[in-house]
Formats: structure tokens, sequence, C-alpha cells
């Protein structure tokens, strides 16, 4: 039955609608898991606060997991899923990039978004760097363009380019994500035994 | 530590494992059997043999010329530019790359029309557009291109169209093959589909 988009099910017209309804969602579920304080994000560089990483390997896991069975069942075809082209170099930068602004700022695009909700100030300051990069790059995009899609490995999933099948992988995912729970939760019990500045 | 954690921990274990043992090999994409049916009972699928002729006097580019007979009948004897991938061994990934090549039809072609209406009917299933069937096969070729038959006298004038078309097929495919033959080698350039990539959209 589904992707109800690419099934003809629903007309495409409801992209927007559906954005709209998953955006309120994610905002929500973000700043339910407290994803709206900067100290409970960068949490994870420090090691005193790992609800980042937990909160996104369980929505991870538990979205490719359950796909998988989806598939299985009937109720979705893996195969008219849209998958990002991956672009491998870019991408790396990209990430690294996207990592620094993250423990400079404290907030990744998101989590800045459901700060300004609330109403915080550094929430607010973030957003409006947030934007000003965007017309930085945007502006000097004509200078790395060429960079920019280069590596292009096509729209190709782990199991494309290792020939690994998809519940291997998924299978893996969840063993190495539980692992980190596990192992992050006694890491979060030392860092904070330290620690007197900061309350929780 | 809160139980509940080790709870669902567990639980996420399991259904992970439990993927392993669902089958999630990507299925073949098929049509549903109703649109099947539809396509099935219509005659549009059959081109005769006078518009494959004609089509391939006029060296139309578009026609892709497809015989599901065995290489060794193959060999014997074959319509011009046309390919050979035996009935057997259609579905394999090689042979699929002919299909569904937007601009070409493919034309199907046996000794009589049931292996080449077979060949349809998978083609038709696995959802390629563009396939067509050649009515009566190469025993009909025989009879109206290479053999024709002069129609009787009181035959309507389109009967002595008819003929007089056949004849000079039958002039171009077999009197006057030793001339064309040198140039006929002409080396015959396949099309492959290019690997069709997912539906656009995104984040």
């Amino acid at each position: 039955m589904c992707p109800l988009i690419p099934n003809g099910i629903i007309s495409s017209g409801w992209d927007f609608v559906i954005a709209i309804i998953l955006g309120m969602a994610f905002g929500f579920i973000l700043e339910a898991s407290g994803f709206s304080s900067a100290r409970n994000i960068v949490g994870v560089f420090y090691g005193y606060n790992f609800v980042v990483l937990r909160v996104f390997f369980t929505a991870l896991i538990v979205a490719m997991v359950g796909l998988l069975y989806f598939d299985y069942f009937g109720w979705l075809d893996l195969s008219k899923i849209f998958i990002l082209p991956t672009y491998l170099t870019p991408m790396i930068i990209g990430g690294v990039v996207m990592g620094v602004g993250f423990i400079m700022g404290g907030f990744c695009p998101g989590t800045s978004f459901t700060a300004v909700a609330i109403g915080k100030i550094d929430g607010i300051v973030f957003t409006i760097g947030l934007y000003f990069g965007i017309f930085i790059f945007s502006e000097a995009f004509p200078l790395f363009g060429d960079f920019y899609t280069s590596g292009d490995l096509g729209n190709v999933t782990i199991t494309d380019a290792t020939g690994i099948p998809a519940s291997w992988v998924a299978m893996g995912f969840t063993v190495v994500a539980l692992a980190a729970f596990w192992g992050t939760m006694f890491v979060e019990k030392r860092v904070r035994k330290n620690m007197t500045e900061y309350k929780f | 530590m809160d139980r509940n954690y080790i709870y669902l921990t567990i639980l996420m274990l399991v259904l992970a494992i439990g993927t392993l043992l669902v089958n999630n090999e990507p299925k073949l994409k098929q049509i549903e059997p109703q649109q099947l049916l539809l396509e099935m009972v219509q005659p549009t699928r059959y081109v005769t043999t006078d518009q494959i002729a004609k089509m391939i006097i006029h060296g139309d580019p578009s026609l892709e010329l497809v015989d599901v007979r065995s290489a060794d009948e193959f060999e014997q004897f074959a319509l011009p530019r046309s390919v050979n991938i035996p009935l057997d061994s259609l579905i394999n990934s090689s042979s699929l790359g002919y299909f569904g090549i937007p601009g070409t039809k493919v034309v199907f072609v046996s000794n009589d029309d049931i292996a080449a209406d077979q060949a349809w009917v998978l083609t038709k299933r696995l959802g390629f557009k563009g396939t067509y069937v050649m009515r009566g096969g190469l025993n009909c070729w025989m009879e109206t291109i290479i053999n024709p038959q002069e129609p009787s006298e009181g035959s309507p004038n389109t009967a002595y169209e008819t003929y007089a078309f056949r004849k000079g097929a039958q002039q171009y495919f077999t009197g006057a093959k030793a001339e064309v033959a040198e140039g006929s080698k002409v080396k015959v350039e396949v099309q492959r589909r290019k690997k069709t990539s997912a539906v656009a959209g995104g984040c």
C-alpha cells in the first residue's frame, strides 16, 4: 500500500500538509526529550549526558526494524522509498562542519527551533546565525559548487554497496545501538560523579 | 537501574533478530492480475507480418525483433535485425535490459505465435510497456511474405494491393538477397535500458 504518494493513493499536493504535521510532531518530541536545552545536547561531547545519542539511536533502530517488518507484511514497498544520493567526501566534510557548529552553538538546526519555540535567547541567537549561514552558503555556492556535487555514488544503500542483506545491517545497527545505550550509561555515571556545577 | 530499560532492550533485540527470520528479499515487481487480464483479452498486442516487413524494409529504428526460439532454430533461419533470446532465458537480468526502452517496440517472434505470446505475458507481468507479438509467427511469415498466394479473381482491390506489397517484400527478403547481403552486414547496435532510479522525493 505505502508509500502513499508514489503509489498514487494520495496526490503529491499533500506533501506539504504531511510535512507540516510531521514537523510539528518532530518538534514536539524534540522538546519533550529535552533537546531545547543546549546543555543536554552538548553533553554528548563532554560525556555527562547522552540523551541525544539515545533518542536518535532509538528513533533510528525502531524505524529501521519497523520498516523491514512493514515491507515483509506488504504494507510498504521499500523499493519505492526515496534514498538520498550519497556524495562521499562532501558529506564527510559537511558532517565535520555540522559537528563543529553543533558543539560551538549547542544546537542542531531542528533543536534550535524548539529552543526558539519556548523562548530561549541562545536559541534565538543561534537561529539568526543559522539564517546568516544559509545566506553566506547560498551566495558563495558557485565557489564550491563542483565540490558539493563531487563523488556522486547515486541513491545507494549499505545493502547495494556491500551486498550485506538489509536485515543483517539492521540487526548489526541494533546491537551497536543497544550496546551504546548501556555503555554510555556507565560513562555518564562516572562523569557526573565528578561534576558539581551542573545540576541534573 | 530502571527495569524498563532492560525489558525494552530485550524487546528491541528480539525484534531485530526477527528481521533475520523474515524473508525480505526484493520481490519481483509485477502488475495487477486484473490489469494483465485486461491487456490479454485485447488483440492490440498483435502486429501483422506485413507491418513487420514494412518496418524492416523502411529500416524503422524503433523496431526491436526478439526471437524467442532456441539458438539452433535461430541459427537456421531468422528475420533480419532480430535478437535471439530463447524463452527459457527470457527473465535473466541480462535479457530484461532489452525491454522497456522508451520509444522502442519489442516484437516477439516464434514459429507460431504461442511461444511469442508466452514471452509477451511474462514481460507484461513484469510491467514492461511496448511489447508486441508477431501474429502467426514465422510460419505466417513464410506464407505471406516469402511465398505469397495470388488472390483469386473477384477479390477486393485491397487484397491485390496487399499481394503487390508482399511480392515486393518477397523480392526484398529473398530475390534481392544476394545483392543486399553485403550492405546488410551493418552492425546492429542494441540499446540497453538504463537502470531506473528510485522515485524522486525527499526530505
